[in-house]
C-alpha cells in the first residue's frame, strides 16, 4: 500500500512547479498544419514569455472528437480547444464551454466587427457568441493541371455548370496502360451529407425540414433526392469516380496527390500538403453551379472550456491568434481562409507566389456560403445520413432505399 | 521398406511443417517489400518481391514526419518500468497462491479468472476518472498502472502454476532454516521458475509494446506517445501511404521480433 | 504477498467494474452528476437498430472465431508436438504473428487485403481466382477479419502442444501394441486426454474474440462497409466517447458480459462440467 502511493507520487511529481502561466492548447490536423499552429506559439512565446503555450496536436477529427469528449468528462480538458462548428454545439448545450463574446468586447486588440459575418453566426448561441473562429472555407475543386492540359480540357471556369464538371471528369477518367482497369479518375470526394449538401442548396433542397427548428432530415424533397441522385451517379453510373474497392485501395486524395486524379473535391484545408507537391501544378476553381448558388461554410473556432483555471492567460492567446498578425502567420501557411477580413484580403492569404494561384476563389464565394444546422447531436445525424449516403455512392443501396434509412435512423436525434 | 516410408513421412512432414512455416511468415516478407517501395508510385499490379529500386529513405521520411524516435523511447521506458514491477507482483501472488491451503487458493484463483473476464470496455471510462483524480493523466503512471495487479490475472496464474510444481518439502526446509515468506520466496522459490519468469517477461514485453487503446485513452501530449498511437497517427494522416505505413509497421514489429528469437528457445523450444 | 496484486485488481478491476456496474441504470453525459433511470437505457437500446448489428456481428464473429482458431491449433499442436529436427523453427514460425502489436498486425492485413494492390489479392490473380474486394465489401469484411486474426493462435497452440506432452508416452505404446492405427490413438486417446486442456482454450478464445474485435475493426474496416464489422467494444467506445451516453454505453457492456456469461454456461454444459479445474 505504502509502496504504491509513493510509486504513484513519484510518477506523478514528474515536473517542477512552473514560474510561468502554463496553458494547453489543442488541435487536430495534419504535419503541416501542426507545424502551421507550432509558428504561431512560437510568436506568441516571444511576445508573452510570462504564458508559455504547449501544443497538444491529435491528427484525426474523428479520434480528436472522443479526446475532447474523454477530456471534458474527466474535466481536464486543455485550455484552448479549436473545434468545428458542427461539434461545439454538444459541448456548448452542456455548459462546457465560456462563452467568449464578452472577452470580445472588451479587447482592444480584435473586434467584432472585423470578422465576416458568416462565419460568427453558427457560433453564436443565444444570442452569445460562444467560441472566435479562425477561418471560413469553402468547398471547392482542386484541379491537376497538368492531366487537364495532357487530355486537351480546358480548365474549369467560374460559373461552369454540373453538367460541365461530369462531362470533364468524363474525358480525365481512363485506363491509361490499357489493362482494363481504370486507373486514373475525374473526380474524387468524400461521400458524406456533408460533401453533397451544396449540392443539395444549389438545386433548390434542404438538409432539414425547417433550418431554424429542425425536427428530421428533408432527403425525400425531390429537389434533394435529385441532386443525391446526380451526386452518387457520378460514381454508380458514369463511372468518373472510384468505386469502393478503388477508393480502399488508395484513396482519392492520395491519389490526386500523386497525380492519377483530375479533380478532388475539399474545403482549404488540404492546402499546406498539396503545396508539398512537386511534379504538377494544381489550381482551384469554385464548386459548379446548379439553379442557384450556393457553397458550404467550414470553419473552426477556438474555444475555451468553463473549467479552465487560467481563462486570461488562454484568452491572451485565442486573442492574439485571432489578431492581424496571429491570423496571418496561419493563413502564409495556406491552411486557413482568415475570418478576418483585412487578412483574408491581405497578401497573406492572397499570396501571387505559392499554389493555388486562384485563391480569391475562397472570398468570392463568401457571400453564398451556408452552414448546417448547428445541433448538439448534428454529429451523429451526419454520420448515420454519411453511411447511407456512402453506401448509395458505392451502388450498394438504390437511393431511395438510403434516403429512407437516413431520415428514419437520423429522427430520434433531432428529438434529443 | 520400414525405414523408407518413414524417410518418406518425415519428407511429408517436413513439406508440410515448411508450408505452413511459409504461410504465417510470408506476410512479414511482403511487408517488409513494400515499406522500401517508393512512395507516390502507381500501386504494383504484381507481386513484387524485390523492391525496385529499394526506397530505404522511407524509413528516415517516417522518422521526420512523426517524432516516432521519441515514441520508441517512450513505449520502451513503460516496458522497462512494467515488465519487472508485473514479474514482481504476479510472482508474489502465484507464491503466495501456491502457499495457501487448497480451498482458500482455489477460491482466489476462481477470483481471478473472473477478473480476466471483465470486458476491456467497462474499465475505460471509470479508470479514466480515477486516474485523473490521481493526477495520472498524461503520465506513464496511467500505462503502467495495471502492472501493480501484475498486468493480468493470467500471469499470477502461470507463476501459481509453476510454483505448485515445487515439492513443499523444499520450503519446508527453507522455514526451517529461519527463511521468512520473502526469503522463501527469493531464494528457494524464483530460481526453480526461470521459464515461466521468461515466459511472463516475455508476454508482458509484447503486452505492453502492443498497448494502444491505454495511450489512446490516458494520454494527451506529443511527447509522450507511443509508438501503438504514433502508427494510428501515421495512418490517419495518410491512409492509404502503403509504404510508409509498412516501414512503421517494421519500425514497431523489430524489438518484439528480436526479443522473440533471442528467447524463443524458452518460450517453445522448452515443450 | 498477495496485497499488491488482490489491492491493484480492486482498485483497477472491481471498483470500474463496480462503476460501470451502477452506470447501466443511469443517465450521465460526462459532465452533469449521474442520474438513475432505472432500465430506460436497455429500453433506449432496444429499439437502435444498431445495437442489434453489433450483437448479431459479435455474435457471429466469436462463433467463426472460436471454433476455427482452436481447430487450428489443434490440427498445428498435433502436427508439431512431435520430436524433430527443426521442429523448434516450424513452432517458432507459428507463434511468430502472436506476437506482433495489434496496431501492426491491423495494418499489415490492411495491406495484405487490399483489394487492388494487395499481394493475396494479386496472388489470387496470378492464379486466375476471383479476387473479392475483402474489407471494402459488406460480404466479405467480417470473414476476412476472422481471417486474418486466425494466425494469431500462438497462446492456444503453446497450451496444446503443452498438453500433448503432458500425455504419458505408455499409452501410446499400449494402444500400439493392442494394434490401434493412428485415427483410432487420436480418438480414444490423445483428444480425451486432451480435452481438459481443449475446454481451457476454447474458454480463453470466447473470452478474448469477444474484445480482440477492437483494434482491427477501428483500424481496419472503422466498422464498415455499412455497419458489416461494427462489433459491440466499437459501439460501446462510440456511444460513450462520440456521444456522450456513458449510461448506454455501460449498459451495452452489461449485456456483452451476459452474452458471454451465456456462452460460458452453454459451453460448460456441453462439456459436462468444468473439466479443466485443477489441472496441473
Amino acid at each position: 500500500m505504502k509502496r504504491l502511493t509513493l510509486l504513484l507520487l513519484l510518477v506523478a511529481a514528474c515536473s517542477p512547479p512552473p514560474t510561468h502561466t502554463e496553458v494547453s492548447f489543442m488541435v487536430f490536423g495534419d504535419a503541416s498544419e501542426r507545424s502551421a499552429y507550432q509558428q504561431l506559439v512560437d510568436a506568441f512565446a516571444e511576445r508573452r514569455p510570462d504564458i508559455r503555450v504547449l501544443l497538444l496536436h491529435v491528427p484525426g477529427q474523428s479520434d480528436y472528437r472522443k479526446r475532447l469528449g474523454i477530456d471534458f468528462a474527466a474535466g481536464t480538458p486543455a485550455d484552448i480547444v479549436l473545434i468545428n462548428y458542427r461539434r461545439y454545439a454538444g459541448f456548448a448545450a452542456r455548459g462546457a464551454l465560456e462563452p467568449l463574446g464578452p472577452y470580445l468586447a472588451r479587447s482592444s486588440i480584435v473586434h467584432e466587427a472585423d470578422f465576416y459575418p458568416q462565419t460568427l453566426a453558427p457560433f453564436r448561441r443565444d444570442g452569445q457568441l460562444m467560441c472566435i473562429p479562425q477561418n471560413l472555407s469553402s468547398l471547392v475543386v482542386y484541379y491537376n493541371e497538368a492531366l487537364f492540359d495532357a487530355a486537351g480540357v480546358p480548365y474549369p471556369q467560374p460559373g461552369w455548370a454540373w453538367n460541365d464538371m461530369l462531362r470533364m471528369a468524363q474525358a480525365l477518367t481512363r485506363d491509361t496502360n490499357g489493362d482494363g482497369q481504370i486507373d486514373q479518375y475525374g473526380i474524387g470526394t468524400e461521400a458524406s451529407l456533408f460533401r453533397v449538401a451544396p449540392f443539395i442548396w444549389q438545386n433548390g433542397g434542404e438538409l432539414v425540414d425547417n433550418p431554424a427548428a429542425p425536427t428530421r432530415l428533408a432527403l425525400d424533397t425531390p429537389a434533394a433526392r435529385a441532386a443525391l441522385l446526380w451526386f452518387v451517379e457520378l460514381q454508380t453510373r458514369h463511372h468518373v469516380a472510384p468505386d469502393a474497392a478503388a477508393e480502399a485501395a488508395e484513396s482519392s486524395e492520395s491519389r490526386f496527390l500523386n497525380g492519377r486524379l483530375a479533380m478532388f473535391l475539399n474545403s482549404r484545408r488540404g492546402v499546406p500538403t498539396y503545396r508539398t507537391i512537386t511534379g504538377f501544378g494544381w489550381n482551384v476553381a469554385p464548386l459548379p453551379v446548379g439553379h442557384q448558388a450556393a457553397g458550404i461554410l467550414h470553419a473552426d473556432a477556438y474555444c475555451m472550456p468553463a473549467v479552465s483555471r487560467v481563462k486570461d492567460a488562454a484568452w491572451a492567446f485565442i486573442e492574439f491568434a485571432n489578431s492581424a498578425e496571429g491570423q496571418a502567420i496561419v493563413a502564409r501557411s495556406g491552411r486557413t481562409v482568415p475570418s478576418l477580413r483585412s487578412v483574408a484580403e491581405s497578401a497573406a492569404f492572397l499570396d501571387p507566389a505559392a499554389r493555388p494561384a486562384a485563391g480569391h476563389v475562397f472570398l468570392d464565394g463568401i457571400a453564398e456560403l451556408r452552414a448546417v444546422p448547428v445541433l448538439p447531436q448534428w454529429v451523429d445525424i451526419e454520420e448515420i445520413a454519411g453511411a447511407e449516403i456512402e453506401r448509395a455512392f458505392y451502388g450498394q443501396a438504390a437511393i431511395d432505399e438510403a434516403i429512407r434509412t437516413a431520415i428514419e435512423r437520423t429522427t430520434p436525434y433531432f428529438a434529443e | 521398406m520400414p525405414m523408407k516410408r518413414s524417410l518418406l513421412r518425415a519428407g511429408g512432414f517436413h513439406a508440410l511443417a515448411g508450408a505452413i512455416t511459409l504461410l504465417f511468415c510470408v506476410p512479414f516478407v511482403w511487408v517488409l517489400v513494400v515499406s522500401l517501395r517508393q512512395p507516390g508510385l502507381a500501386p504494383p499490379q504484381q507481386i513484387e518481391w524485390l523492391p525496385n529500386p529499394a526506397a530505404w529513405s522511407n524509413y528516415p521520411t517516417i522518422f521526420a514526419m512523426l517524432p516516432l524516435g521519441n515514441y520508441l523511447l517512450n513505449s520502451l521506458s513503460v516496458v522497462l518500468i512494467s515488465v519487472p514491477l508485473t514479474r514482481l507482483v504476479a510472482a508474489w501472488a502465484g507464491y503466495a497462491l501456491a502457499r495457501l491451503p487448497e480451498r482458500a487458493a482455489l477460491i482466489l484463483i476462481a477470483l481471478a479468472v473472473g477478473l480476466r473476464m471483465v470486458p476491456a470496455t467497462s474499465l475505460w471510462l471509470p479508470r479514466f476518472l480515477l486516474f485523473s483524480q490521481a493526477s495520472l493523466i498524461d503520465t506513464f503512471g496511467a500505462l503502467i498502472a495495471p502492472a501493480l495487479m501484475g498486468t493480468s490475472p493470467f500471469y499470477v496464474l502461470l507463476f501459481y502454476w509453476a510454483f505448485r510444481r515445487i515439492p513443499a518439502e523444499i520450503f519446508e526446509s527453507g522455514r526451517l532454516d529461519g527463511a521468512g515468506a520473502f526469503g522463501g520466496w527469493a531464494r528457494l522459490g524464483m530460481p526453480l521458475v526461470g521459464p515461466t519468469a521468461v515466459t511472463v517477461a516475455v508476454l508482458c514485453f509484447v503486452h505492453y509494446w502492443s498497448d494502444f487503446i491505454n495511450p489512446l485513452l490516458y494520454l494527451k501530449s506529443d511527447h509522450n506517445y507511443t509508438l501503438a498511437v504514433g502508427l494510428r497517427m501515421l495512418q490517419q494522416l495518410d491512409p492509404t501511404g502503403w509504404p510508409l505505413l509498412m516501414a512503421a509497421a517494421v519500425v514497431m514489429i523489430m524489438p518484439v521480433l528480436a526479443l522473440f528469437v533471442l528467447v524463443q528457445k524458452a518460450f517453445v523450444g522448452r515443450i | 504477498m498477495l496485497l499488491p496484486f488482490l489491492f491493484g485488481a480492486a482498485v483497477l478491476i472491481i471498483v470500474p467494474g463496480g462503476i460501470t456496474l451502477s452506470l447501466a441504470f443511469a443517465q450521465y453525459d460526462g459532465l452533469a452528476p449521474p442520474r438513475w433511470v432505472g432500465l430506460h437505457n436497455f429500453r433506449s437500446l432496444f429499439v437502435d437498430p444498431l445495437t442489434f448489428i453489433a450483437i448479431s456481428n459479435t455474435s457471429l464473429f466469436v462463433a467463426l472465431t472460436v471454433p476455427l482458431r482452436v481447430l487450428a491449433a489443434l490440427v498445428l499442436a498435433l502436427l508439431l508436438h512431435r520430436p524433430a529436427r527443426g521442429v523448434g523453427i516450424y513452432r517458432a514460425a507459428v507463434y511468430l504473428p502472436t506476437i506482433i502489436p495489434g496496431v501492426a498486425y491491423a495494418l499489415i492485413w490492411l495491406w495484405v487485403l487490399n483489394p487492388v494492390s494487395g499481394p493475396l489479392n494479386l496472388v489470387l490473380a496470378a492464379l486466375g481466382m476471383p479476387t473479392p474486394a475483402w474489407l471494402a465489401e459488406s460480404r466479405t469484411a467480417l470473414p476476412a477479419l476472422v481471417a486474418a486474426g486466425l494466425f494469431q493462435l500462438g497462446e492456444s497452440f503453446v497450451v496444446l502442444l503443452a498438453g500433448l506432452h503432458a500425455i504419458p508416452r505408455d499409452y501410446y505404446q499400449a494402444a500400439l501394441i493392442d494394434g490401434a492405427d493412428r485415427r483410432q490413438i487420436l480418438r480414444t486417446i490423445t483428444l480425451p486426454l486432451l480435452a481438459p486442456w481443449l475446454m481451457l482454450v476454447v474458454m480463453r478464445e470466447l473470452i478474448v474474440s469477444v474484445q480482440s474485435s477492437f483494434t482491427p475493426a477501428l483500424l481496419m474496416t472503422g466498422g464498415g462497409p455499412y455497419y458489416a464489422t461494427l462489433f459491440l467494444p466499437q459501439l460501446i467506445y462510440e456511444t460513450a466517447f462520440d456521444r456522450f451516453r456513458f449510461g448506454d454505453a455501460a449498459a451495452l457492456t452489461l449485456i456483452t458480459l451476459l452474452g458471454l456469461g451465456l456462452g460460458l454456461l452453454l459451453l460448460h454444459r456441453a462439456a459436462g462440467g468444468w473439466g479443466y479445474a485443477d489441472e496441473t
